[in-house]
């Protein structure tokens, strides 16, 4: 199929960027959305052009490393689906794609569709683990943990960190991620021990990071390719208060 | 511990203080509302309960439900002028193309339909509250209760009032405002407050809508039966 692309290029940091159209022909619709991109690239180097830079690692879905907004949804317009697991068969001979980078103050644009997601890790810092003693680890059944409770601690720990909430949020806001890191260890017993203090501090690190405030559309969930549910953000809300209140955060 | 003005400035204490202060201002619609639908029986009551909330423990209870409700107003819309001017700083550069999923209407517009709602509610307090505008109808009239009090005539006031066609669409417009923000402000506030429980969030994102359709409604129905003439002098 022949496609014609829109691409966000931006040199720097500190360029201003602008979208940029390219046409690429013979596109097989069995190439992933990034294979694409590695076709549209050596097409570039061959012409003397510079590439388009994008994150990518896995390239199987779960390690949240590639993440661009593909016609205005993160990831594209797949459900649960994460821009190396997009297929070319999703889109048909002829399609306009418009390719940008995340958009968010706390995601600022290194190059192209590249974005420095070092707020993410600087808001698991402030208590996105659990503190335990070293030495010989013990005995995985030590601690019983109900099937219920095991399940919602996975289903919130499926988050891979790849920033698309933040990305399809129309405030930008890191709510569904933060929540989903105080879920997981907020529904274990390892968890508990610093629950108050980690739902303060990762809260307050959200807002210095310059993330905005949830409205509650819920356009996160949505875009979530782990599909991981904004309930999780109500609970992060309610562990915040109560933090607030006990006076432990 | 953090300090309690480092809680007070976060994202997640303006949103809490906007969603408690919102749920208040919602309970006072439904009393609100109430009072209004005694038009439906006649004169007398509407004009007896209106009597019965000024003088309520000597205009006491007047007095405390008002600076109740103004703090609550201030508080709800300082907290949205916050959160709404860091929620843009949040995203300094916007997307040549978006495509919503799931954000509605409603929820997308609430910043709008919100500051509508302020120059509404000044000026529904300026007709019926202060007189100031449209003063040809204001309870000159009086009325005797049963009672044998001379009382304002509320339910004229009203009526005269809701005759003019231009008031009338005013007033109806504005309650499609009220129905717009509470259409997406009643749900989202309970997920604010974090409540999380399987059977009552599906039950919450059911009737919060439901209810805003009820309110807007309720409240138009006093204009509408006047200017149809179901309701009359």
């Amino acid at each position: 199929m022949n496609l014609r692309l829109h691409i966000w290029r931006q040199a720097g940091p500190n360029d201003t960027g602008m979208l940029k159209t390219y046409d690429l022909a013979n596109v097989s619709e069995h190439m992933s959305f990034l294979e694409m991109l590695d076709v549209l690239n050596e097409e570039l180097i061959a012409k003397g052009e510079i590439p388009v830079a994008f994150d990518h690692d896995c390239r199987e879905g779960i390690c949240g490393t590639c993440g661009m907004v593909i016609n205005g949804r993160p990831h594209g317009p797949l459900a649960r689906t994460t821009a190396c697991q997009l297929h070319m068969r999703t889109f048909k001979d002829g399609d306009e794609i418009y390719i940008e980078p995340w958009r968010a103050k706390a995601f600022p644009v290194l190059r192209d569709l590249v974005v420095d997601r070092g707020s993410f890790d600087r808001i698991i810092q402030k208590g996105g683990f659990v503190s335990v003693n070293t030495g010989n680890a013990q005995d995985g059944n030590t601690i019983p943990i109900g099937k219920p409770d095991a399940d919602r601690a996975m289903d919130a720990a499926a988050c891979i960190g790849c920033g698309a909430c933040v990305a399809a949020c129309p405030n930008s806001s890191a709510m569904l991620f933060t929540a989903a890191k105080i879920g997981h260890l907020a529904s274990l017993p390892q968890g508990q021990a610093e629950r108050s203090s980690r739902a303060m501090n990762m809260v307050l690190q959200m807002d210095t990071e310059g993330f905005g405030a949830c409205t509650n559309h819920y356009e996160c969930e949505a875009a979530c390719p782990k599909g991981i549910s904004a309930e999780f953000i109500a609970q992060m809300n309610r562990d915040f208060v109560a933090s607030a209140l006990g006076g432990k955060g | 511990m953090k300090a309690f003005g480092d809680i007070w400035r976060s994202n997640l204490f303006q949103k809490w203080l906007m969603a408690i202060t919102g749920l208040f201002l919602v309970l006072f619609l439904l009393g609100h509302l109430s009072g209004n639908l005694l038009v439906f029986l006649g004169q007398a009551h509407i004009n007896e309960y209106a009597h019965g909330l000024r003088t309520m423990g000597h205009g006491a209870v007047l007095w405390g439900a008002r600076i109740g409700l103004l703090t609550f107003f201030i508080l709800h819309v300082a907290s949205a002028i916050t959160l709404s001017r860091r929620n843009r700083q949040a995203r300094p550069q916007k997307y040549a193309r978006v495509e919503a999923r799931s954000s509605t209407l409603a929820s997308r517009t609430m910043l709008y339909s919100g500051l509508l709602l302020i120059t509404y509610v000044l000026y529904h307090l300026a007709h019926f509250t202060w007189g100031a505008v449209h003063a040809q109808h204001y309870a000159q009239a009086t009325f005797i209760l049963p009672s044998g009090e001379l009382v304002p005539d509320v339910y004229t006031m009203v009526v005269k009032s809701f005759s003019e066609p231009l008031i009338t669409v005013l007033y109806l417009l504005s309650m499609v405002m009220v129905g717009l923000h509470l259409n997406h402000a009643i749900a989202s506030a309970f997920q604010t407050l974090g409540v999380t429980n399987r059977r009552i969030v599906p039950l919450v994102r059911t009737i919060g809508p439901a209810l805003s359709i009820l309110i807007a409604l309720g409240f138009s129905a006093v204009p509408l039966a006047i200017i149809l003439g179901l309701v009359k002098i």
